[in-house]
């Protein structure tokens, strides 16, 4: 653990952060580091898009955070950094004080909605 | 090459041990480690064999679920270390035998989680044995009883031999509507095709998956659907983890392949909160190139799911569509 950033080391995969890692090492060795690295930005920046669908229902929005981490913020000013999806859940959870749920009619009306 | 990990649950006394001593005198077997929980009145005999107590730490959530089995990942270890150190020639697969009332996802969180071990280890199989007596019985008695068989990937319905007439069509039914993509195998005797027991590989479509509209009599409810062209796989992982954050208590499973629109489809297999790592397939195991995803849930009803994945259609890019019917067009969005 990073002391200044909180960056787990010993990481645990998400199972949503799986086919980025696995793109890559299905290029081999011999591919470009680069690319990799635009693949797997152009895959966060697409979540951060999609999950600033569903959030404004619950009051939020969420960041990328340098690439590491997604930093996700209420209207209040309030944030958490979380490092996966597995995290986020919970963590809109307690800036919300509501439980994301998808199946919640008021959540897919608004997502109807917003379309 | 990771070390594949199969997984025996079933309640005491449906045979668990009687068949693994059968399938663990096949040659092919040798290199076979295999740790269990507690002694039945059959003793097992094998070289590799690790007894270990029930042990589980619970994580910070609560969740019982995505709790480590700290028994299984010391004892998993122990393997490894030895098997690195050269003290055991060849360790081809694990088998875990549980106890009786042993939830599965927590061995399988152990295994795809852990630091070290998820990766040198996968599961392979989660194998549940089920008496062809008794069976129906702790079905309806007993929600841990459906929750195994929900979460296994085969069902070896034991003591065919002593079932009375019916009794084991009558079990199969009941198995079927619970778990539609699993596997059944009899065994009497514990006598079973070792090779057609374990080997692990893409099963969903190999039957058509049941309508809508089928379940199971004791609250749970499957639904199986396709959508309408390729689905994104970012949007399909936020509405699943986020459904998981929600009612994960409630989702027994979700098992299928989902056509992400690259060269062959996602492999989805999921019990309770614990998903395996997605495996993304070059090419589709036949025909037939539409997603099939099976939810297995605890009162969640067929239309709540239904209308969820609707509403999300728009990050989805598809339009769900509830097996069973025609689907009218394909491939059109993105």
């Amino acid at each position: 653990m990073c002391v200044l950033c909180g960056q787990d080391f010993v990481g645990r995969l998400h199972w949503t952060d799986r086919h980025v890692t696995d793109r890559a090492l299905a290029a081999g060795p011999a591919s470009d580091p680069g690319e990799h690295q635009r693949d797997r930005r152009r895959d966060r920046a697409h979540r951060v898009a999609l999950l600033n669908g569903v959030l404004p229902h619950y009051g939020l929005k969420v960041e990328d955070w340098s690439g590491s981490k997604y930093l996700l913020r209420d209207r209040k000013g309030r944030s958490e950094l979380v490092q996966d999806l597995g995290a986020l859940w919970p963590a809109a959870q307690r800036l919300s004080g509501r439980v994301p749920d998808p199946l919640d009619a008021a959540l897919l009306e608004s997502l109807e909605g917003g379309r | 090459m990771a070390i594949p990990v199969t997984v025996v649950t079933g309640f005491l006394g449906s045979g668990k041990t009687t068949l693994l001593s059968r399938v663990l005198r096949e040659p092919e077997l040798e290199n076979t480690a295999v740790i269990v929980n507690e002694f039945g009145e059959v003793g097992l005999d094998h070289h590799l064999l690790r007894p270990v107590a029930e042990r589980t730490l619970l994580l910070g959530s609560g969740c019982v679920c995505c709790s480590e089995r700290e028994d299984l990942a010391e004892a998993l270890g122990e393997l490894l270390d030895l098997y690195q150190r050269g003290e055991i020639p060849a360790l081809d697969r694990v088998v875990i035998e549980t106890t009786g009332l042993a939830d599965p996802a927590p061995i399988l969180h152990t295994v795809f989680s852990h630091p070290v071990l998820s990766h040198h280890f996968t599961v392979d199989l989660v194998i549940t044995t089920v008496d062809a007596i008794n069976g129906t019985m702790q079905l309806s008695e007993s929600p841990e009883a459906t929750k195994q068989v929900a979460a296994s990937d085969e069902v070896v319905i034991t003591k065919t031999d002593l079932a009375g007439p019916g009794e084991k069509e009558e079990l199969e039914a009941r198995i079927r509507a619970i778990n539609p993509p699993a596997r059944i195998v009899e065994a009497s005797f514990g006598e079973v095709d070792v090779r057609e027991l374990l080997s692990p590989e893409v099963r969903v479509g190999e039957r058509d998956l049941p309508r809508l509209q089928e379940h199971d009599t004791a609250s749970t409810h499957t639904v199986s659907v396709t959508f309408d062209g390729p689905v994104d796989w970012t949007a399909f992982g936020i509405w699943l983890s986020m459904l998981l954050h929600a009612r994960g208590e409630s989702v027994l499973r979700v098992k299928g392949l989902l056509d992400t629109g690259g060269p062959g489809p996602v492999v989805l297999n999921g019990v309770q909160h614990v998903i395996h790592p997605p495996q993304h397939l070059d090419r589709w195991p036949d025909e037939d190139r539409r997603s099939r995803v099976v939810f297995i849930t605890r009162d969640i009803p067929e239309e709540s799911l239904l209308a969820s994945l609707g509403g999300f259609r728009g990050l989805l890019g598809a339009r769900v569509v509830p097996l069973g019917e025609r689907v009218s067009s394909r491939g059109g969005s993105s």
